[in-house]
């Protein structure tokens, strides 16, 4: 019989990849779990399995072709049923595939695997021609989030205006989403505003680049962020000569063991130190469900800039962790992150951000918030600076910091107690060790 | 305050409107002069609807032999009006005690009396000075007065019901459904009407189709229509086209004008309605006019929707009346039922439409009925195939237009019809027929 494979919706609200390689070719035979096409992703590169073992009877798009979540990647027969009963199999399988495929999330792509069906919400009645779709096809659509009333007009009309329906907000009895809310619902998006600010035309001398999967997300993350979070940033100053000494220290005992420490580390302890005391930093908003979401777990996220963009791979429960093991984790994942061999796993569930753009250059910055976090902290360059000690000039070793939060959760007060206690323990790091 | 709100004037829009204001905790106090259920349940909707189901009940009769049943000589049979009348207003008190009881029921005070809104917040009723919130206006309408014929010959359409015996010549004067189906009663009876016309199209509505219907229909039936601008009247009779008519009455059915409360000034008019805007508020904001006072509508079940629209808004709920989706209902033979946009509307709204029509000669139900008299035809845009308007002409369209007013409602498309599955045999099958024909599948055409 025929197995048709669609692109599996991977999480983190990826839409769409870019295929890199095909591991397979049309007519091999192939087990399941082998892995079929390299994708770029939202962020990553990542190998997608089979799920099935069969031989490759098509395969679906060429290196550098986008492909959207629910296409067909490939087709596989798979053997041992043929005839008009691997038909009739074929087709069954087609509409369990959303079910079955959660089942099989041991093969390893990242996230939970799950086969978008063939629309997440059921289709409007003249969508498309009445030959298009069967009723069972229609009905076995993915059973995951919100799924809203709509009338068959509103649905029509979402779909030819691109927008997914089941975010729209419905006037009408039950929420009911009608054609007045289909055509008052305005996306996020901005991208007709930007058309018209931009005034590059054919006649200059431009050059117009697609913009890779990466450069897309973080588009899209830092607009989500602007849009929906209240920034307000701080920023100061902390002498941090004792860490600049412990730090030496050990970068030299531990260089010939391989390890790189960086004053990172340290900074993630006194945040994770600091976090444990001021809740509402590691916190999330529900603005729908009126609720704030406190975590008593602690992931820090650690921007890399990398050739191909901005990634954000997150070290994980870090307050269980100590200055040396955050060390070796935090060289590994940027390690992956410059080779690109992150997985979406690396870069979930982050409670909290740093960047540490002052290794680059710069001193204060006013950092975007990774939303739907409420906090990110920005480690600026380190630099011998005149202080005052002792109602005396003399060198200090200022660490630069600007931190920005999400003010509907957090205020000022908030954000300098726990900015405090975080500069006393760069200040003193040694009060990190006893705690 | 005595009351958070006084509705004066007891018809389709008030008595609906008391009910709610009743259920949603509101202390009301309504007023009418005369009638519990006001035109439409004592002179309007359901007298006039009752007359007619008898008169065609009689025409139906005649035609027993041709459905296999013998024994109905057609020579005996009488249309008596005296029955006709006794049961017509044994409807008319079932269905006013009704009202009363859910009055009661609601906590909803009743006073029978004449009302004057002195302010904003006063109304005077039986020499008594009453303050409340919030007044709402349903007074209703009245014909406008005739003055063609003599004044003596007049029987307003609220006496009809009271007549010891019919006229065996009437004139029914005026426009609008109510003069077709009074001339559609007498003509079914054996007694030949003269309809005459006030003005044209006959329906005071923007539909050559569904005027087209009604035209067709009063020429089949040998209606005799007289537009008043070719006739001359002389005592007795009258001449048209150099020929004369006698005539024993006239019945007044001619457009509505509204029936005023005394009020203030300040209480805006357009064209002799009252002014509102769309939540149904008047120039003074706490007080509403709802129904045939307000002029939008003259239909009982868009008087009581905008009631209920109006004690929402009350509330603070803000959801404007939409009138295109109320239904026209014409009680002919066959009957004639509209709703949504006419293809005037689409027209002039520059909107991209498509008609489509099944008829009910390939209608199985319709044939064995002998009720094959018909069609129904759909308006849908071109671009989400939504449907927007819906006209029927069947025996049974007045309840028929009932599933159209769903489907404009959930804002259905032609595919919803085709698909939703309808059981044979029946009348309604038309509908899905009528959907495949819009969608490109048809089957029985």
């Amino acid at each position: 019989m025929k197995y048709m494979f669609k692109f599996p919706d991977i999480g983190e609200g990826l839409e769409e990849g870019k295929i890199l390689e095909w591991y397979v070719e049309k007519g091999q035979s192939i087990s399941s779990g082998d892995s079929l096409v390299k994708m770029e992703t939202d962020k990553v590169v990542t190998d997608i399995p089979s799920p099935k073992s069969g031989i490759i009877s098509a395969r679906y798009g060429s290196v550098g072709e986008t492909v959207h979540v629910g296409n067909v990647l490939v087709e596989i027969d798979i053997e041992g049923i043929v005839g008009e009963e691997a038909q009739s199999i074929a087709s069954e399988t087609v509409q369990k595939t959303s079910f079955e495929q959660v089942e099989e999330k041991g093969f390893g792509v990242v996230g939970t695997m799950e086969v978008a069906g063939d629309g997440a919400f059921l289709p409007a009645s003249g969508e498309g021609k009445m030959e298009n779709k069967t009723v069972s096809e229609a009905a076995a659509t993915k059973p995951t989030g919100r799924k809203v009333l709509a009338t068959p007009v509103a649905r029509a009309m979402a779909k030819d205006l691109g927008f997914d329906i089941n975010i729209i907000t419905g006037t009408g009895p039950g929420g009911r989403v009608s054609k007045k809310d289909v055509e008052s619902f305005r996306p996020s998006k901005v991208p007709a505003q930007a058309k018209a600010l931009s005034n590059a035309t054919p006649e200059h001398d431009i050059e117009i680049v697609p913009m890779s999967q990466i450069r897309k997300t973080i588009a899209k993350n830092m607009s989500r962020s602007k849009h929906n979070a209240v920034h307000m940033s701080v920023m100061d100053e902390v002498e941090v000569s004792d860490l600049v000494d412990m730090r030496a220290k050990l970068k030299l005992e531990y260089h010939d063991k391989g390890i790189s420490i960086s004053y990172l580390p340290f900074v993630i302890k006194a945040i994770a130190l600091s976090l444990k005391h001021h809740r509402s930093l590691n916190a999330e908003i529900d603005v729908e469900a009126g609720n704030i979401i406190y975590k008593n777990y602690y992931n820090i996220g650690v921007a890399v800039d990398t050739e191909n963009g901005l990634v954000v791979p997150v070290v994980k429960d870090v307050d269980k962790k100590s200055i040396l093991e955050l060390a070796i984790e935090l060289n590994a994942i940027s390690e992956k992150a410059r080779d690109r061999k992150l997985t979406l796993d690396d870069m979930k569930d982050g409670t909290f951000t740093i960047t540490s753009y002052g290794s680059i250059g710069g001193y204060f910055a006013v950092p975007v918030i990774n939303y739907p976090q409420v906090a990110i902290f920005g480690i600026g360059k380190l630099a011998q600076k005149p202080i005052v000690q002792n109602n005396e000039i003399v060198i200090g070793n200022v660490m630069p910091i600007s931190m920005s939060v999400d003010h509907r959760i957090v205020d000022g007060g908030e954000v300098a107690r726990f900015l405090n206690e975080v500069l006393s323990y760069l200040h003193d790091p040694i009060k990190m060790l006893i705690l | 305050m005595d009351y958070d709100l006084i509705i004066i004037g007891a018809g389709p829009a008030g008595y609906v409107s008391a009910i709610r204001a009743g259920q949603t905790g509101l202390k009301t106090l309504i007023i009418d002069e005369k009638y519990v259920g006001g035109m439409c349940l004592n002179w309007g909707c359901i007298p006039t609807k009752s007359i007619i189901e008898s008169a065609k009940l009689y025409q139906r009769v005649k035609t027993a032999d041709t459905f296999g049943v013998d024994g109905v000589d057609v020579d005996l049979l009488h249309f008596n009006w005296g029955k006709v009348k006794k049961k017509t207003n044994t409807s008319v008190r079932k269905l006013t005690k009704g009202i009363e009881y859910l009055w009661k029921k609601n906590g909803v005070e009743f006073i029978q009396g004449r009302a004057s809104i002195l302010s904003d917040h006063k109304v005077e009723v039986d020499q008594r000075i009453l303050e409340t919130k919030y007044i709402l206006i349903s007074t209703g309408s009245k014909p406008a007065v005739q003055s063609t014929f003599r004044a003596e010959k007049t029987i307003e359409i609220e006496s009809l019901f009271g007549l010891e015996t019919l006229p065996v010549k009437p004139i029914i004067y005026g426009r609008g459904s109510t003069a077709v189906e009074l001339a559609l009663f007498f003509k079914f009876i054996d007694i030949d009407p003269i309809l005459v016309l006030t003005d044209t199209p006959i329906l005071p509505i923007d539909d050559e189709f569904i005027n087209m219907q009604v035209d067709k229909i009063l020429k089949k039936e040998k209606i005799k229509v007289f537009p008043i601008n070719e006739i001359s009247v002389r005592d007795a009779v009258i001449v048209y086209q150099e020929k004369e008519y006698e005539y024993d009455a006239v019945v007044n059915s001619s457009l509505r004008m509204a029936s005023l409360p005394p009020m203030p000034n300040e209480i805006e008019l357009t064209d002799g309605f009252i002014t509102v805007n769309e939540h149904l508020q008047t120039s003074i904001p706490n007080i509403y006019a709802v129904g045939d006072v307000n002029g939008k509508s003259f239909l009982a079940h868009s008087a009581s929707v905008q009631g209920l629209a109006a004690i929402d808004h009350i509330h603070g709920k803000v959801e404007p009346v939409d009138f295109l989706l109320h239904p026209l209902n014409i009680y002919t033979e066959p009957e004639i039922a509209s709703v949504g946009q006419t293809e005037e509307m689409l027209k002039a709204g520059n909107i991209e439409y498509r008609v489509s029509e099944f008829s009910l000669n390939a209608n199985g139900k319709a044939i064995i009925e002998g009720n094959n008299n018909g069609l129904i035809r759909v308006l849908h845009e071109t671009k989400y195939q939504q449907v927007l308007g819906v006209q029927i002409v069947a025996n049974n369209a007045t309840d028929m237009i009932a599933e159209a007013s769903l489907l404009l409602e959930m804002e259905g498309t032609i595919y919803d019809l085709a698909r939703s599955v309808h059981a044979h045999p029946t009348i309604s099958e038309v509908f899905m027929e009528v959907g495949m024909i819009g969608s490109d599948t048809p089957v029985h055409n």
